[in-house]
């Protein structure tokens, strides 16, 4: 049984500007007190997610609604188990699949059926079962001949039909997903989105972090409405995106 | 998976040319030819016992050059991954050793060719080359993930490895023998650099290697291991957040 509990968790950002990236700038600073290389310390950290406490259990769908910035994607990451949180614990039970950006570790010389098998020995899938059904998840991008042309040669679309492909090839148990289905075109966002509502329905736990408000209706069943790292709200979907959209309108006037 | 990954590397570099790693294989033999001739004179050796001591003196500087320079780039080359998918930091490091050496395979297939033809006697010794690649595999390892988490965090760090490599070169009895040194003897008896080209190039010279070599590369391999094995411990959760 799928699950993922989230206790305390806060995710500080080091943001490394300039200088501090710099041993022999660091290593100045610490011999000479500062004096010289007073730079070196400009090291900021943000507060991505502070204080998260959350419960996801077989059957939720969950909606991640918040504005850009908010901390859905790294809340995302830290449910992907990517980053590991500065404070507080995280527990999963399931095999964990994340759709979270465009790129997935490609790598761009490589051809696209090359890439294929490279993602899915990155999801934990043995090459073997890959290859047995590599044409099917090949059709399925209707790359056709560019499947054996290196990747550096595909458009943005292309790139996402192509990770989209592989990605849901093998449902994953606790899926997550950022919103990036956008590009593509119609006719594979129409198969796209079919391929989703199957997985979807088959998933024990979806967690999407989304803006497009009734997709996140028709598809989630519970939300948690984030501002500046924080889980402000938490409810219904409906209840949730209008929180969020008052919100937004107060912020306006 | 590592293994397949390192594959993987390998058969991209075979696109880039038809000839791939061999390209490096071919640049050694011309550079052990040339140089062979000449630098016997220079030590007053002759040609037939310097050229095989060269060759493989250069062979294993690659590997360990290449391997050191690749150790910078362990988690800033796997960045779109790391951010992607939770897979172990550790894989990513064999990842490196095994594409290390698979391309030092490549480099082997003239050292039978010039042992022959130099008739070098090689005995039974020649076993001993494997606990010493053994070794040196779990050095690469640990030197992956150490250089692989300082280069992440500090971006400056490859270049200075680079410039250090270049001295290591010029201080340790790579190309030139061990006894050229005199009084000095020590500074590459207690080089481990020095130490794990001794293991492997000694044996296939059919003579014994110098008695600190295997201590020397022992010792080096438990500290470096060990120091590794803390800092992983310590900033494992950060690899993430540096690349």
């Amino acid at each position: 049984m799928a699950l993922v509990s989230l206790r305390g968790v806060s995710v500080e950002f080091p943001i490394y500007s300039g200088s501090s990236r710099s041993l022999k700038k660091v290593l100045l600073h610490a011999t000479t007190q500062g004096n010289i290389a007073k730079d070196a310390h400009d090291r900021v950290a943000v507060l991505a997610l502070s204080d998260i406490d959350l419960d996801i259990r077989h059957g939720d769908r969950l909606a991640l609604v918040g504005a850009n910035g908010a901390g859905k994607s790294t809340l995302l990451k830290v449910l992907a188990g990517i980053y590991e949180p500065s404070r507080g614990r995280v527990h999963a039970e399931g095999r964990v699949s994340a759709l979270l950006t465009a790129s997935v570790g490609l790598n761009p010389e490589a051809t696209g059926r090359e890439n294929i098998v490279m993602r899915g020995m990155y999801m934990d899938i043995h090459p073997r079962q890959i290859r047995a059904r590599i044409n099917e998840i090949g059709d399925f991008t209707e790359l056709g001949y560019h499947l054996d042309m290196p990747v550096r040669t595909y458009s943005a679309g292309m790139v996402i039909q192509l990770c989209f492909a592989v990605t849901t090839a093998f449902p994953p148990e606790i899926l997550l997903m950022d919103e990036w289905l956008a590009a593509g075109d119609a006719g594979f966002l129409i198969k796209a989105r079919k391929r989703m509502e199957e997985i979807v329905a088959g998933t024990s736990i979806l967690v999407l972090a989304s803006h497009t408000m009734p997709l996140l209706e028709e598809w989630c069943n519970r939300a948690i409405l984030l501002d500046q790292g924080r889980i402000i709200a938490a409810g219904s979907v409906a209840d949730i995106t209008r929180q969020y959209q008052e919100s937004l309108r107060r912020g306006q006037g | 998976m590592w293994s397949a990954l390192a594959w993987q590397d390998i058969k991209l570099r075979y696109r880039g040319s038809m000839l791939g790693p061999f390209w490096l294989t071919i640049s050694t033999a011309l550079l052990v030819l040339g140089m062979g001739v000449i630098y016997a004179h220079l030590f007053h050796t002759r040609t037939a016992v310097y050229m095989p001591y060269l060759m493989l003196g250069l062979i294993m500087w690659n590997l360990i050059g290449w391997m050191f320079n690749d150790a910078c780039q362990t988690f800033l080359a796997a960045e779109s991954v790391i951010q992607q998918v939770p897979i172990p930091f550790s894989i990513h490091a064999y990842r490196v050793v095994c594409r290390n050496f698979i391309i030092l395979a490549h480099s082997l297939v003239i050292v039978p060719v010039v042992l022959y033809i130099f008739s070098v006697q090689v005995g039974w010794s020649l076993i001993e080359i494997i606990p010493a690649m053994l070794i040196l595999a779990v050095d690469g390892a640990w030197v992956s993930l150490l250089l692989g988490m300082i280069c992440a965090r500090f971006r400056d760090v490859p270049p200075i490895i680079s410039s250090l490599l270049q001295m290591a070169f010029f201080l340790t009895p790579v190309i030139w023998p061990i006894d050229a040194l005199g009084i000095y003897r020590p500074l590459a008896e207690f080089n481990p650099i020095f130490a794990a080209i001794d293991v492997v190039r000694a044996p296939l010279l059919g003579v014994p290697p110098v008695p600190t070599s295997w201590p020397v590369l022992l010792a080096a391999t438990l500290i470096g291991g060990g120091v590794t094995f803390f800092a992983f411990a310590r900033f494992r959760a950060r690899i993430a957040y540096w690349v």
